[in-house]
């Protein structure tokens, strides 16, 4: 024990690197990972920055309704003469920043309760957070979320969420964690097993110590490999909330939200829902090569 | 039969969450219902309806015999119409879908995905999955849109929208939806068949019965196909919810009566007992899927119905 103590230090910073080794790994060798990660900071980059040095404000009318794309406004404009291109760009913040923010918010949690879970000596904790796991996964996704939403009350308003978006992010949230505990859990539960986990064990470490500091950093790698490919999923489902009424509410811009506005007009302005569409697709394509890279990287 | 035992236990859960979720909603439901110029006793009829004025146990006793006997009450808006005919009217649709899905993209990835392992034409198998990888980064409901652009505002091919008077008319209704959603599950059937393909292709017998003389052609339909449809009927069963998920959408943008339809619009109304109609049979519907598909892989795969 001796030798260990005092090495806390090295130790985290260890930790640290095992737990991140596998994404690094793969950010440095794999192509797709660079060019995914490329073309999505180049999108994120654009939604934050061009809406404050665009000459047109996001709500602002600033030329003939249905004005087809052209160079002054690139996405042309929609039924009341607003820039589509501005407003695209300015919805893209939500859309990225709600499926960030959820994204993170359940994979912390459901990694740290599967895990938990996983390595739990006692049988009934892991069956019960597995069976619970079961049930909510057993609904359809969008069936539990508009339910959620329901339940919430679509009026809620937490903080500065615009309006209808608070329901829909605490559907996200009570939702979100459930996909990554039962990753988490499997990969505990196979970990759990390996002799270095006993070793520690019988070293008499703490439970504490050994789940956050042993068995965590070979369930992150798995948990955050699908948090990608989540993050895709979180984006198409907020866009298509729009078509179910619910979530942002007009005027407030968003991906799905523009698209459904433009619905309407679709054999005459094309241009209102094809480009927002496009820009969503595009944002997807980049998360799916970083998925594909980073799970690559996970798997050796 | 441990697979029925869980299976059964999970649809227990589901009903007792969904129970619980309908007395979560803060306030009085029958209020909400109501609106807040309701009498009072217009509400407490309304409470008595929903069994609200009841104990808990005694409300969840007759929610359970309810379900078991498959009547799951009445609509709060549209008097006189039960929960289970609006359900199950919906659910006809929207399992049509996504059983059109399945067969188109079992057809179309299958294939592509054997092809793209197996054919040596440089760049088809990049090609392949370069295609997979862009299609399932677009939503169903954007890919719907821009068929509906193409096929029925251009070229005035198929209707946009809307539901035949029957079967036969049903198909042309069909096809758009079905083809947006198979935007989803095809490139997942095709990454599937990829690697069963390539697995199954590496295995000594294929190079066994190469060596026999038997031509390529027969390998691949006789031992490297079978092999690859295999995976498929679990994928299938696993990704039913999502189906659903993604039908919810596609119906709202086809106008189509499913499901999603009439969930959409029990939540504009909040009407609460089909809303729970809803979540409770969806549910049923993906644990009974995947339990068919575990009991299905047992029948058709002789290794796991005989190597326990």
């Amino acid at each position: 024990m001796s030798v260990l103590a005092g090495t806390g230090a090295p130790a985290g910073r260890a930790r640290r690197a095992l737990m991140f080794s596998g994404v690094r790994r793969a950010v440095g060798r794999s192509a797709a990972v660079r060019a995914g990660g490329g073309l999505l900071i180049l999108i994120i980059g654009a939604c934050v920055l061009v809406p404050v040095f665009w000459p047109d404000a996001t709500n602002a009318f600033v030329t003939a309704p249905f004005a087809p794309p052209s160079l002054a406004h690139p996405f042309g404009s929609d039924d009341l003469g607003r820039d589509v291109f501005v407003r695209t760009l300015a919805g893209g913040r939500i859309d990225i920043a709600v499926a960030a923010a959820v994204v993170a918010i359940s994979c912390t949690a459901g990694t740290i309760i599967g895990a938990c879970a996983g390595s739990s000596k006692r049988r009934w904790a892991s069956l019960t957070v597995a069976r619970l796991v079961d049930a909510f996964i057993a609904f359809p996704y969008l069936v539990t979320i508009l339910v959620l939403v329901v339940i919430v009350g679509p009026s809620a308003q937490i903080g500065p969420a615009p309006r209808g978006l608070t329901a829909v992010l605490i559907a996200f949230l009570v939702l979100g964690w459930t996909f990554y505990a039962r990753l988490a859990r499997a990969e505990a539960m196979t970990i759990r097993q390996r002799d270095y986990i006993v070793a520690a064990e019988i070293l008499g470490y703490p439970r504490r110590k050994i789940i956050f500091r042993h068995i965590l950093p070979g369930v992150v790698p798995v948990t955050i490999a699908y948090a990608v490919a989540d993050a895709i999923l979180t984006m198409g489902a907020l866009s298509s909330f729009a078509f179910l009424g619910v979530g942002v509410q007009p005027p407030t811009p968003e991906w799905g939200a523009i698209m459904y506005e433009g619905r309407a007009y679709l054999d005459s302005a094309w241009w209102i829902t094809v480009c927002p569409g496009l820009l969503l697709a595009l944002t997807g394509f980049a998360l799916s090569l970083l998925a594909d890279g980073l799970l690559r990287g996970a798997d050796d | 039969m441990t697979d029925v035992l869980q299976a059964v236990l999970i649809m227990v859960l589901v009903a007792v969450l969904v129970f619980l979720i309908v007395r979560l909603i803060p306030g009085d439901p029958a209020q909400q219902v109501l609106g807040q110029k309701a009498t009072p006793r217009a509400v407490a009829a309304l409470r008595h309806q929903l069994g609200l004025d009841r104990s808990l146990p005694a409300q969840l006793w007759s929610y359970f015999t309810g379900l078991l006997h498959g009547r799951m009450g009445s609509s709060l808006v549209e008097q006189g119409v039960t929960v289970s005919s609006l359900v199950l009217s919906g659910l006809g649709v929207t399992l049509t879908v996504v059983a059109a899905t399945v067969v188109l993209s079992v057809a179309a990835g299958v294939p592509a995905g054997l092809w793209s392992v197996l054919s040596r034409l440089p760049g088809l198998d990049v090609g392949v999955r370069g295609l997979s990888v862009v299609l399932l980064a677009s939503p169903p409901f954007f890919v719907g849109l821009l068929l509906i652009l193409v096929f029925s505002l251009e070229l005035h091919a198929l209707p946009a929208g809307g539901w035949g008077a029957h079967a036969a008319a049903d198909a042309r209704y069909l096809l758009l939806p079905a083809v947006a959603l198979s935007c989803y599950l095809g490139p997942v059937i095709v990454r599937a068949t990829r690697q069963s393909a390539l697995a199954a292709a590496r295995q000594p017998f294929v190079e066994a019965t190469l060596a026999r003389g038997i031509s390529p052609r027969r390998v691949v339909l006789a031992h490297i196909l079978p092999n690859s449809l295999l995976p498929l009927i679990t994928l299938v069963g696993l990704n039913i919810g999502w189906l659903i998920s993604g039908a919810v959408v596609v119906e709202a943008v086809f106008a189509l009566p499913g499901i999603g339809q009439v969930l959409v619009q029990a939540v504009s109304e909040l009407d609460y007992t089909v809303i729970q109609g809803v979540a409770i049979v969806t549910a049923l519907v993906v644990v009974l899927a995947n339990l068919l598909a575990d009991v299905a892989y047992t029948v058709v795969d002789p290794r796991i119905r005989h190597g326990r």
